[in-house]
């Protein structure tokens, strides 16, 4: 299995609890619809996309996603959070050949 | 004179058909995908025949003209108060004229604080990209915008 490199972000850096953030996932995937041919062997490139994503904060779940191979590769999904206090962001991605990572990132409140 | 003006609009629907064919052939070969879907279905599923309501609360932000499909970032945002009982419960992206119309199906919920998405789609020619909204009073809402793409996609 491949380890995929993917990035949370949190727009602004600086927040206290209650504040509404942005929360953005990126994740390297190639996002192959399955419509697309090999240049070199002219044989059609299988379907890879990302088909869940689950963002969770502290083990409990505020958003799912399903997504199709209309996303583009190397996709982005940002979404809007309320910080309940500190803890553990943690996003959870599976693709439709059965790969499942996840990300988490510290939740750190100031003030 | 005549023949003139007779060559000339040779000329131009000769240039017209050169522009339209590969988006045409492209929109014929589109619904034979794995996963095809066309928006009509893909709509029916999600509403169950309910209404949907075009609604200024929902923005939607794209591109109008997109030199490249492949990174097309489109961004939605609701006005909603995001309360226990009134919330923005799920928003469906739709790409209309991709072979698999749907984009993503996203449900919130009121931890969220505010009902936004952002993302990149990929858009196989010039289309609209379509953002159906579900409240938690189960209205459908939704919002529409063409853009243009310069490069497909789906290739």
């Amino acid at each position: 299995m491949e380890t995929r490199k993917s990035l949370i972000k949190i727009k602004p850096k600086k927040y206290t609890t209650g504040d509404v953030v942005q929360v953005s996932f990126m994740v390297m995937h190639p996002m192959d619809t399955g419509m697309r041919k090999d240049k070199k062997t002219g044989k059609l490139i299988p379907a890879h996309y990302i088909n869940e994503v689950n963002f969770t904060f502290n083990d409990t779940s505020f958003t799912t996603m399903k997504t199709w191979e209309s996303l583009s590769t190397n996709p982005v999904f940002t979404i809007n959070f309320k910080v309940p206090g500190p803890g553990e962001l943690k996003v959870v991605y599976k693709d439709n050949q059965g790969e499942v990572n996840e990300k988490s990132k510290k939740i750190k409140p100031k003030g | 004179m005549q023949r003139r003006s007779f060559l000339r609009g040779l000329g131009l629907v000769a240039a017209a058909s050169a522009v339209i064919t590969p988006s045409m052939v492209m929109a014929a070969e589109a619904p034979t995908g794995p996963n095809a879907l066309t928006i009509e279905a893909a709509l029916q599923a999600i509403t169950g025949g309910k209404a949907v309501v075009v609604s200024p609360l929902v923005h939607l932000k794209a591109p109008e003209i997109a030199e490249n499909g492949a990174v097309v970032p489109v961004t939605i945002e609701v006005d909603s108060p995001m309360t226990e009982d009134n919330y923005v419960k799920a928003i469906h992206v739709f790409a209309t004229k991709n072979s698999n119309v749907r984009c993503a199906d996203v449900m919130l919920t009121p931890a969220n604080g505010a009902a936004m998405l952002a993302t990149r789609v990929k858009l196989g020619t010039s289309q609209a990209v379509m953002a159906l909204i579900e409240t938690s009073k189960g209205e459908f809402l939704s919002a529409s915008q063409n853009v243009k793409v310069t490069i497909g996609g789906c290739g």
